[in-house]
C-alpha cells in the first residue's frame, strides 16, 4: 500500500507507554523509544513535581495529564498532536477512568485525529512473533501474568500482585534502616538508584541455605560504600542487602501469592490443553525483569515447586522444562515496541478510535480495545 | 513591582482560568481573551538550542530531531566540547611500516627513523567540561573533523525489527483482503433472484476474463514467513564473583543514564556513546475558536521577535496594585489603590462591576459547533465531499469551566464610569499636566494613558488573622478593533467587552 506507507513516513504514530513509573515515548515503525522519561508532571501552578496517577479529582487528572502529554509532545516528539494518531499501550485491567480520561485529552484537548488502545501483555507479544506465551510484567507498581493462547489473552487467568520495583524500594528501605541508617536519606531515588546499581536476585541454593539455616551461612557478597551526594555523606550497603531485598518476591506463605506460585496459578486457571505449551514459554517483560539472577532463579523455583510443593504435582503430569523468551531489545520497552510494530500496520485505520466516533457518545467503548475483537466483524 | 514575585492581579481566561496579565493573549477576532492552556500548539521550526541552526522539520524529522553537529554528556547531559589534540604524522617513506597506514592517530614511537619528516595533524575528541567524561574514557577513537563520525547508538535488533514489522503488515493486509473477499461473497445472496451468474455457472470472475476485464481482486498476499523467537532453557548465571569481588560504583549506571541511551541501556559506563543533542522547537499559537495565530515567532533561532503578537497586554487594560489605604482587617472598609493603562491606541470607557455584564452578542462556541455539525453532515453524504470536509480541520473544542470565585470581600462600586486615555507615546515625557477637568472623586490622578484608581471594599466580617484577602470584580471596557471578521467591513468596530480580575490584596493582618 504506496498510499498508506507514504503516511506513516510523513506522521508516523504517535507510541506511548504510560507506565507508573516510567513512559516510553516514541513513533511506530522505530526499533526502539525516542525517550524513556519518569511519569511525572512539573505542576505550573506550584512548580513541585508529582506522579501523574496521584490525583484527588479528575479535573485534576485531567489537567495534570494535559501537562503531561504538552511535554511529551513539545519537549520530546517535538510534533504537533493535532491530527495525528496515536497508539496507546495500556493495562488490560486498568482503572476506567485513566482510560476515559485520556482519551478526552487527547480528542480534546490535544485533537489528534485518533488513539489505537493496545493491551500491554498481548501486544509484548508481537515481538516474538508467537501466539503463546505467559506474560509476566514486572513494573513499578505490581507484578501482573497474563497467559496469552493462539493470540487470544485468557482473561479468568489474569493475575497481579505488589512486589514490583516500589516493594523492593520498601524492602531495601526497611532493612537499611534496621541496619541503623537515617531513613531521611532514603528518598525514592536514592533507593532506586541503590536497587539498580547494587542489588541483584541471588542463587536458589544461597537463598535456600538461608531459608533452612544451614550451617554455616553463605558469606554474603561485599558490602558497598555508597555516597549520597545531596546531604554529602556515605552510606555503607551491607551484602546481604544486595542479595536479599529481592526475596520479597519468593518468599514462602500459606497465600500462594510469591512469584512462582502465581505463575503456575495463573496457568492452572487455564485448560488442561493448553498447559504444557504455556510452561514452556514464559516472558518476563517490564523494569524490573531487568535485574541481574532473575531468571535462573525464578526458574529453579518453578521447578522446585512442580517437584516438590504436592498441589502443583497432581495438576502438572509428567516431566516438565521451564522455558523462557529473551525480548528483542529491553523488557522494560518490551511491550511500547508491540505498540511501535502494531501502529506501523494497517490496524492503525482500521482499529483506532477516532475522532468522529469519540465525538459521537464522548466515551471508550470496549471495542477499541484491540484484543476484544481480533475476528469479529467491525 | 518585581517582575520575579507573581503578580498580585490575576485575570480570568475566557477558558475559565485564572492568569496573570502577562500569560495572556487576546484574539481580536473573537475578541476574546485566551490563555496557554485554551489555545492551540503548533510546532513551527525545529532548532539547535546550542549551535542555533535552523533545521527544517523534513530534516528533523529524518534526523530523529537531533542536531547532527552538537553532543551531549551521556553522565551529565552537558553539552560535550571538541577538544584538538595535535598528533606527529610521519610521512611515508620508502620503507612502510608496519600500522602507520592503519591510522595516523596513532602516534609513532619516539624512536622512529629521523629522515620522517615530522608534520603534525589535527585530532578531536569530544570532552565534558562539567564531569570531565571524554570520548577516550570509553574507548572512542579520535576524530578527523570536529563534527566527526562519532559512532550512534546503533540498534543491534534493527534487522529482526524490520522482518517483524513487514511481517505484520503483510498479516494485517491479508485479513484485511480476506475480510472484504468474504463480504464479497456474502453480498450476492441479499438478491432475490438467482443471478446470472448463478444460472450459467460461471464465477463473475471467469466473466470478467471473458469480456477481457482484468481480474478484480488484487493478486493475494501470502504472509510472509517468519521465524518465532525460541524459548530457551539455558538461562544467564549470576556471575560467580558477585559473591566474593568488591562492586565499583563508579563503573555502573545509573537508570537516567540506562534510559537516556533507550536502545540499548547499558549498565556499564564504559558503553556510554556522546549522545546527539536534542533539537527545541519554535511554537505557534493558534485560536481554537476561530483559529486565528495568536503567536507565529521569527522563524530564525536567534530571533526573539514575533511574526504575530497577541499578547493580551497590548490590548486588555492593565491593572497593577499599587497600595492599600489601611491595614487588613476583618469586616472594616477599606481602599485600594490600582494603576490602570490603556495599551491601545483608542480611548477607553471603564466601569467597575459587581456581576458579569451582559455582552453585545457574540459568536456562542456552542451553537458555533452546532452550524459546523450541521454543515459537515449535508457534505458528508457525497464521498468526495467528505474528504474535504476532513480536511478542513475543525478544532475540537474543550469544555470551558467555571471561574472558581475566589473573592472575599464586598467591592464598594464606582458612581460613574470613567475613561481611560490613548497611549500616546509622543506625550510620555511631556512635563506639561493635563488640563484639569472635572474628575471623579475615585481618580486619584491621571496621567497620559493612566489613571489611579481608588476602590472600596470591606473583608468580609468572618475572616481570621493571616487569611488572604481577595477582591473580585468585573472590568468592563470599551475596545476599538481594527480587525474585522468580515471582508466588506474596513472601519474599526467597537466592542464593548470585560474582564473577571481577581486580586490579592494582603493578609488580615487584625482580627475583631
Ligand atoms: N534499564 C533498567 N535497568 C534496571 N532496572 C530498571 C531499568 N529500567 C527500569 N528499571 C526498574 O524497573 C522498574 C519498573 O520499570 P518499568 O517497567 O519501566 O515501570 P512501569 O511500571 O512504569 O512500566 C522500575 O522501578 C525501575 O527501577
Ligand atoms: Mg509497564
Ligand atoms: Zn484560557
Ligand atoms: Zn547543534
Ligand atoms: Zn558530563
Ligand atoms: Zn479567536
Amino acid at each position: 500500500m504506496p498510499l498508506y506507507e507514504s503516511v506513516i513516513q510523513e506522521k508516523p504514530p504517535i507510541v506511548l507507554d504510560i507506565g507508573n513509573a516510567y513512559t516510553k515515548l516514541g513513533f511506530a515503525a522505530e526499533a526502539h523509544p525516542r525517550k524513556i522519561i519518569p511519569t511525572t508532571v512539573v505542576l505550573s501552578t506550584t512548580s513541585e513535581t508529582k506522579r501523574l496517577f496521584d490525583f484527588a479529582d479528575t479535573t485534576e487528572f485531567y489537567d495534570q495529564i494535559v501537562d503531561f502529554l504538552q511535554m511529551i509532545f513539545f519537549k520530546h516528539l517535538l510534533v504537533s498532536p493535532k491530527e495525528r494518531k496515536i497508539v496507546v499501550v495500556e493495562n488490560i485491567f486498568g482503572q476506567t477512568v485513566t482510560r476515559e480520561t485520556l482519551a478526552r485529552v487527547l480528542f480534546k484537548h490535544f485533537d489528534m485525529s485518533s488513539v489505537l488502545f493496545v493491551p500491554a501483555h498481548l501486544i509484548s507479544l508481537s515481538t516474538l512473533a508467537l501466539p503463546t506465551a505467559v506474560v509476566v510484567d514486572i513494573g513499578y507498581s505490581e507484578v501482573t501474568v497474563m497467559p496469552v493462547f493462539s493470540g487470544v489473552q485468557i482473561m479468568p487467568a489474569f493475575m497481579d500482585q505488589s512486589y514490583g520495583g516500589s516493594a523492593v524500594h520498601n524492602e531495601i528501605k526497611r532493612q537499611l534502616v534496621a541496619s541503623g541508617i537515617k531513613e531521611s536519606l532514603l528518598t525514592e531515588n536514592v533507593l532506586e538508584d541503590i536497587k539498580v546499581r547494587v542489588c541483584f536476585v541471588t542463587t536458589f541454593e544461597r537463598a535456600q541455605a538461608r531459608l533452612k539455616g544451614n550451617e554455616p551461612q553463605p558469606t554474603p557478597s561485599p558490602s558497598v560504600d555508597y555516597p549520597i551526594c545531596d546531604y554529602d555523606t556515605i552510606i555503607e550497603i551491607p551484602g546481604i542487602v544486595r542479595e536479599t531485598v529481592y526475596e520479597i518476591m519468593f518468599e514462602q506463605s500459606n497465600e500462594r501469592d510469591s512469584l512462582p506460585h502465581l505463575i503456575l496459578r495463573a496457568i492452572l486457571e487455564c485448560s488442561v490443553d493448553v498447559r504444557r505449551a504455556l510452561l514452556e514459554s514464559i516472558f518476563l517483560i517490564g523494569g524490573g525483569a531487568m535485574v541481574m539472577g532473575l531468571l535462573p532463579r525464578l526458574k529453579q523455583e518453578l521447578q522446585h515447586l512442580l517437584e516438590t510443593d504436592a498441589y502443583y504435582k497432581d495438576r502438572f503430569h509428567g516431566e516438565v522444562e521451564f522455558k523462557f523468551y529473551k525480548p528483542i531489545g529491553k523488557e522494560n520497552f518490551t511491550a511500547w515496541l508491540g505498540g511501535a510494530l502494531c501502529g506501523a500496520t494497517d490496524l492503525i485505520q482500521t482499529r483506532s478510535l477516532t475522532k468522529d466516533a469519540y465525538a459521537r457518545n464522548e466515551h471508550v467503548p470496549d471495542w477499541t480495545n484491540l484484543c476484544d475483537n481480533r475476528h469479529a466483524g467491525s | 513591582m518585581s517582575f520575579m514575585q507573581p503578580s498580585p492581579v490575576k485575570y480570568a481566561c475566557s477558558c475559565g482560568i485564572v492568569n496573570p496579565i502577562n500569560k495572556l493573549f487576546f484574539c481580536r477576532h473573537c475578541p476574546k481573551l485566551r490563555c496557554g492552556y485554551c489555545v492551540s500548539h503548533e510546532v513551527e521550526s525545529h532548532f539547535c538550542s546550542n549551535c542555533l541552526e535552523n533545521i527544517p522539520s523534513s530534516e528533523a524529522r529524518h534526523k530523529k530531531n537531533c542536531c547532527a553537529n552538537c553532543f551531549d554528556c551521556p553522565c551529565c547531559h552537558h553539552t560535550l566540547s571538541a577538544r584538538a589534540t595535535t598528533v606527529p604524522v610521519v610521512r611515508k617513506t620508502e620503507e612502510p611500516k608496519d600500522g602507520e597506514s592503519a591510522g595516523a592517530a596513532t602516534p609513532p614511537p619516539a624512536s622512529s627513523k629521523p629522515s620522517a619528516v615530522p608534520t603534525t595533524k589535527k585530532m578531536y575528541y569530544l570532552s565534558c567540561l562539567s564531569c570531565r567524561w571524554t570520548t577516550r574514557d570509553v574507548g572512542i577513537p579520535d576524530q578527523g573533523v570536529a563534527t566527526g563520525t562519532w559512532p550512534d547508538n546503533e540498534c543491534l535488533y534493527q534487522a529482526r525489527f524490520n522482518t517483524l514489522m513487514e511481517y505484520y503488515q503483510s498479516v494485517v493486509l491479508q485479513e484485511k483482503q480476506e475480510k472484504q473477499e468474504f463480504q464479497r461473497r456474502k453480498a450476492p445472496k441479499a438478491h432475490k433472484f438467482p443471478s446470472l451468474t448463478d444460472r450459467t455457472g460461471l464465477t463473475v470472475s471467469l466473466i470478467r476474463r471473458q469480456i477481457g476485464w482484468s481480474e478484480k481482486n488484487v493478486p493475494k498476499t501470502k504472509p510472509l514467513n517468519i521465524t518465532p523467537a525460541e524459548a530457551i532453557s539455558e538461562l544467564e548465571d549470576l556471575p560467580q564473583d558477585i559473591f566474593t569481588q568488591p562492586i565499583n560504583l563508579r563503573n555502573i549506571t545509573t537508570v537516567a543514564q540506562r534510559h537516556s541511551q533507550p536502545a540499548d541501556q547499558p549498565t556499564a559506563v564504559g558503553n556510554l556513546y556522546p549522545q546527539r543533542r536534542s533539537l527545541w522547537i519554535k511554537r505557534s499559537l493558534r485560536c481554537r475558536q476561530c483559529e486565528h495565530n495568536l503567536i507565529k515567532p521569527e522563524y530564525h533561532p536567534t530571533s526573539i521577535k514575533y511574526r504575530i503578537q497577541l499578547f493580551a497586554s497590548y490590548h486588555v487594560p492593565e491593572v497593577v496594585m499599587v497600595r492599600l489605604e489601611h491595614p487588613l482587617e476583618a469586616g472594616q472598609s477599606n481602599a485600594i489603590l490600582l494603576k490602570l493603562s490603556n495599551p491601545t491606541m483608542y480611548d477607553m470607557t471603564i466601569s467597575i462591576l459587581d456581576e458579569k455584564p451582559t455582552e453585545e452578542p457574540q459568536i456562542n462556541p456552542d451553537e458555533f459547533q452546532a452550524t459546523c455539525k450541521i454543515k459537515e453532515e449535508a457534505v458528508t453524504s457525497s464521498p468526495l465531499m467528505k474528504v474535504a470536509a476532513l480536511a478542513r480541520q475543525t478544532l475540537t473544542k474543550e469544555v470551558t469551566r467555571e471561574v472558581r470565585d475566589v473573592a472575599n470581600a464586598k467591592i464598594k462600586l464606582l458612581e460613574s464610569e470613567f475613561v481611560l486615555n490613548q497611549r500616546d507615546d509622543s506625550k510620555e515625557f511631556d512635563e506639561e499636566v493635563q488640563a484639569q477637568t472635572e474628575e471623579p472623586n475615585f481618580i486619584v490622578w491621571r496621567k497620559g494613558n493612566k489613571v489611579l484608581l481608588r476602590l472600596q471594599f470591606t473583608p468580609a466580617a468572618e475572616l481570621e488573622v493571616n487569611d488572604v484577602v481577595t477582591l473580585g470584580f468585573f472590568m468592563q471596557y470599551t475596545y476599538v478593533n481594527t480587525v474585522s471578521n468580515t471582508a466588506e467591513k474596513k472601519e474599526p468596530t467597537t466592542h464593548t467587552l470585560s474582564s473577571r480580575l481577581f486580586i490579592d490584596a494582603g493578609r488580615i493582618e487584625k482580627g475583631n
